[in-house]
């Protein structure tokens, strides 16, 4: 009996909840009635002191809100959420896959107000083309100190969509004190770094930590030795996806090297299913020797979850000139690629705009960003050194300094998205030698016509 | 009472809410894949038609060729290496008296109460060749060797070990049941005409439970077509499609490559091969009962 | 006679290892869990198949238990598979009573196409019921959960319950239509109560399906509202990346509330289960 009470009871509240539901809905929909006559009120006598509160959406690619780069930007939010006391601001943040998939369902109907982007044709190229993001005004940007040619990504037909966070440089970040303790010393040519990973495989350690499970950075490396056998790949990378025939004897060999040194076992077994948490781990946690990964990974040097054995030791160079090759080691590959933009539907458009403005102020992005250690921002940092940086800041610094040439977007973000898709699924059969670097060349050309 | 049996409006108040559920979660979407399955559409602004220019590339697509190999090679895992298991398993556990019976049961169970969230990420630390269970397990017992348990060619049947002992408590309990509803009185007989365990096992078990095992291999077939979750979170298709299955394909091509009119074919094709499957896979079944 | 006795013990012995292998396989990789969930993170990176934590961590779960936000997500997941069993039920008996009692020329077509829905595969709707939802307005609410998973868990109710409902004699209901019932009070306050073991089946078969389901509420759902259980693993995995002791201990914490309930429950579910499938 009090069994069949306990079961009615249940039924009764599940009921209600039910029903609460559904009159809470209609509730808030006369709430925003409501409110909207209000507002004509309001603007019919134009008082202007009474904020309306205003609830902004966020879609973040950086899930990880207490360090590196995602902390910046959750600080950025609650600076502004402080200062605009109307305004409450919603975050959602996914790990970067997770978030372009998400980004492309949005993208059917309805976008968050504002959203991580990439200046990259395999990325924003349909995004434009669909209309999603809402133009910007250059002219209002011209003193916010961005690098000279990076805001370039972000434009479509003369006009700005979004502005980039930050100058990306991709590198090997390897263990000081391993390397110190075993007598390893950092490789001057390509060669080296081959022999030094058979060496270290001998030592019982893994030699490059490798997130190949998402493709896009054993795609990037493939970039990086284009760079190295060609110097400037601009011009072959735009005519074999335009022409879809990645022939080119320059392409050729850069894959084959690629297939060769995932071959010869630089990076750790099953590197080719792990994600980039593996790939940094093992790094982070002394499995590894080097970590290939890009320049925005430079907070692991603050990283409390980090030992500091291994934070302390953390250095970086960029991938080493191979013979014969016309590319040196200051030929570097880097972009600007993340950014932020707003959408083009957003019913708070002037409200995210003045948002988007308030982060790119030089003294957030960029100086929270130093601050914080994550690597450069696309803005002037000058102002911001403090003499206190991270060695790995510094190196990071250096290299860009230094650079004689600079890729820009990596092979696989040049193309459409079918073409970045298959490419990033069949360079891990090339890499793991199930399809020969012929038939990969082939099968991604074919995606391009 | 016939009149009252046979009121239309009554009968109406009845089914309508499970024809609307069934309309708007089922028909309706099929109805809109078949229409975005004939469009060139990448998910964003125009859609062009483009006839049935999806479904002739699809034919040519080698990633759903892999797909639905995989699919069969899943099933023909589950049927010849989960069934025959989880079916000796259910034969000796009924062999059991007791609580030591039902603590078995329980523990065969747990892994399928919990969420293919969690089982994929705990297999993923557990595959891992550099600090993963098996690996270390293989090095107690003094094999150095790191074995790569994603490489291409043993992926699939890696992603397989999983879903075997995810759903191993499933299969078992089943055959379980079906072990226990038979009669007792024909163990009896059989073990006054003196038959043996083994013998008793194959002549009067296996036989009475055709029509369990039947209903059993047909649901195996059909979660191996329709596997996705613990792939996409496991190895999501890779290394490069050698894991691949057709639900994930057409999430990826839809959500991932800006293909939203190519998924929909594929949906549509994948819905037609799982009401093949299941019909066939009945016919199959009942005519031989027939028979 | 003596062999006899003595091969029986040696088989007694084999089928006890047998069990006990499988029940290790099976429950291991479980142990091992819980194991470095309370460990530091630096501690896996251990050749050992288990470890004795230098000190065991009870942050692990603190982090988790707060960061996770487990109590939203676990109330969103009782509310929503709760819901979703109660509809799934109350549908299920009236098209059952509807088709197998009542007289009228559609019943069996009906009945099929109420069933052809446990042929169709469930991520294959995820595509178009996105759009759908999205262009009404119900992504990112209980609905676009409670819909499909209504919706696939319905056709295997509705063939349990037109089954059941065939083996309740019709006398009972004769009697309560000469006592001048209605079809309604006859359908809730006759059939139903009769109902009872196999609603406890179609309910524990409803929750077991979607209680683990995360495929469509992550691509459904944005905001942490109405999230389930499941997310609290998926957004660890980005949150904590750097900290795997932190991701076991989610890992765990999610996997608890439905261990916990299987064991106290066991017998129940194990009865439904076997019913459900062993009739479907």
């Amino acid at each position: 009996m009090r069994k069949k009470l306990l079961v009615g009871i249940l039924a009764v509240c599940m009921t209600a909840t039910l029903l609460s539901g559904c009159k809470g809905k209609e509730t808030k929909t006369e709430d925003a009635s409501v409110s909207a006559t209000q507002q004509e009120q309001t603007e019919a006598e134009k008082v202007e002191d009474t904020a309306e509160p205003i609830t902004l959406t966020v879609f973040s690619n950086l899930p990880d809100r207490k360090n590196g780069q995602g902390l910046v930007e959750q600080k950025i939010i609650d600076d502004y959420m402080s200062e605009n006391p109307n305004v409450t601001i919603e975050v959602e943040a996914l790990d970067e896959e997770a978030y372009k998939t998400k980004f492309k369902a949005y993208a059917m109907n309805g976008m968050p107000d504002v959203v991580s982007i990439w200046g990259q044709p395999s990325f924003l190229d349909e995004v434009l083309e669909a209309g999603i993001l809402e133009p910007l005004n250059e002219a209002d940007y011209a003193d916010y100190g961005f690098v000279s040619g990076s805001l370039e990504g972000f434009k479509k037909d003369g006009k700005l969509y979004g502005l980039p966070r930050n100058t990306d440089v991709m590198g090997f970040y390897y263990n000081q004190k391993m390397f110190e303790d075993n007598g390893w010393e950092v490789p001057k040519n390509y060669d080296e770094l081959l022999v030094l990973g058979k060496k270290i495989k001998e030592a019982g350690i893994v030699p490059v930590a490798m997130d190949g499970g998402d493709g896009w950075p054993l795609a990037i490396y493939l970039t990086d030795l284009l760079v190295r056998v060609d110097g400037n790949i601009k011009d072959i990378v735009s005519n074999a996806i335009a022409t879809g025939d990645f022939t080119d004897p320059s392409i050729v060999e850069a894959t084959k090297l690629l297939a060769k040194t995932a071959q010869s076992g630089l990076f750790q077994v099953g590197y080719d299913s792990q994600d980039y948490g593996t790939a940094m781990n093992l790094f982070t946690n002394g499995q590894a020797a080097m970590f290939y990964m890009g320049s925005w990974e430079a907070s692991m040097a603050l990283n409390e979850d980090i030992s500091e054995e291994v934070r302390n030791n953390i250095r970086a160079f960029t991938m080493p000139p191979i013979t014969d090759g016309k590319g040196a080691q200051t030929d570097i590959a880097a972009w600007n690629g993340g950014g932020y933009a707003v959408a083009a539907q957003s019913e708070q458009k002037e409200e995210a705009i003045k948002f988007l403005n308030y982060m790119y102020q030089p003294d957030k992005l960029s100086k929270y960003g130093w601050e914080n250690g994550v690597g450069m921002s696309a803005q002037d940092q000058s102002a911001y050194m403090t003499g206190n940086e991270t060695n790995l800041q510094n190196q990071f610094t250096d290299i860009l300094n230094n650079a004689t040439s600079v890729s820009g977007t990596p092979i696989n973000d040049c193309g459409p998205s079918v073409f970045k898709t298959a490419m990033e699924s069949e360079i891990q059969s090339v890499c793991n030698g199930t399809k020969s670097v012929d038939d990969f060349l082939s099968v991604i050309g074919e995606t391009c016509k | 009472m016939k009149k009252l049996y046979s009121n239309k409006l009554v009968i109406l108040s009845l089914v309508l809410p499970g024809i609307l559920v069934f309309i708007f979660a089922i028909l309706a979407p099929i109805c809109l894949s078949v229409y975005y399955g004939c469009m060139d559409y990448s998910g964003m602004g125009k859609a062009t038609f483009n006839g049935i220019d999806n479904y002739k590339m699809l034919l040519r697509d080698a990633a759903f060729g892999r797909a639905l190999l995989n699919s069969l090679l899943l099933a023909v895992g589950f049927v010849f290496i989960q069934h025959p298991i989880a079916l000796i398993v259910a034969a000796v556990l009924d062999k059991l008296q007791g609580k030591a019976e039902g603590f078995f049961r329980c523990v065969y169970f747990i892994p399928n109460v919990i969420s293919v969230a969690v089982i994929a990420y705990l297999w993923k630390f557990i595959y891992n060749p550099d600090f993963g269970l098996i690996n270390n397990i293989l090095k107690s017992l003094g094999y150095q060797e790191k074995i790569n348990w994603f490489s291409p060619n043993i992926a699939i049947w890696s992603v397989l070990i999983v879903l075997i002992w995810h759903g191993f408590g499933w299969g078992m309990l089943i055959y379980y049941t079906g072990i226990k509803n038979i009669d007792p009185v024909l163990y009896e007989a059989s073990a006054i005409d003196g038959a043996n365990q083994a013998t008793t096992f194959l002549k009067i078990t296996l036989p009475l439970m055709k029509p369990v095992i039947q209903i059993n291999v047909t649901m195996a077939i059909i979660a191996a077509l329709k596997q996705m979750e613990t792939v996409y979170l496991l190895t999501n298709g890779g290394p490069g499609n050698s894991t691949q299955f057709a639900a994930n394909y057409l999430y990826q091509q839809a959500f991932k490559a800006f293909r939203y009119g190519y998924g929909n074919a594929i949906g549509i094709v994948f819905i037609i091969i799982c009401l093949v499957v299941t019909v066939g896979l009945n016919t199959i079944f009942v005519e031989k009962k027939e028979a | 006679m003596k062999t006899e006795k003595k091969q029986s013990k040696i088989g007694r012995a084999i089928l006890w290892i047998v069990l006990i292998i499988v029940a290790v396989i099976q429950i291991f990789p479980l142990v091992w869990l819980i194991d470095f969930s309370l460990a530091s993170s630096n501690e896996m990176f251990t050749s050992g198949l288990l470890i004795i934590p230098k000190k065991i961590q009870w942050g692990n779960y603190i982090k988790a238990f707060i960061d996770g936000h487990f109590l939203l997500y676990l109330k969103n997941s009782i509310l929503i598979n709760s819901l979703a069993v109660l509809l799934v039920v109350v549908i299920s008996i009236m098209a059952a009573f509807a088709c197998r009692r009542m007289e009228w020329k559609l019943s069996g077509f009906v009945k099929t196409l109420l069933l052809v829905g446990m042929m169709i595969p469930i991520h294959a709707t995820l595509l178009p019921n996105y759009k759908i939802y999205n262009t009404i307005g119900l992504t990112d609410t209980i609905w676009a959960l409670l819909i499909p998973y209504v919706a696939f868990s319905l056709p295997q109710a509705l063939f349990l319950m037109t089954g059941f409902i065939a083996a309740l004699p019709v006398e009972l209901e004769e009697a309560a239509v000469v006592d001048g019932c209605g079809i309604y009070r006859i359908v809730f306050l006759i059939i139903t109560p009769l109902l009872k073991p196999s609603i406890s089946t179609v309910a524990i078969m409803t929750f077991l399906n979607n209680w683990n389901e995360f495929m469509m509420a992550s691509t459904y759902l944005s905001s942490p509202k109405w999230k389930t259980l499941p997310f609290s693993v998926l957004e660890f995995t980005g949150q904590y990346s750097s900290n795997y002791a932190v991701q076991f201990a989610v890992m765990a914490l999610t996997a608890a509330p439905a261990v916990i309930v299987y064991i106290l429950l066991n017998k129940h579910i194990t009865k439904g289960v076997a019913m459900g499938a062993v009739k479907g």
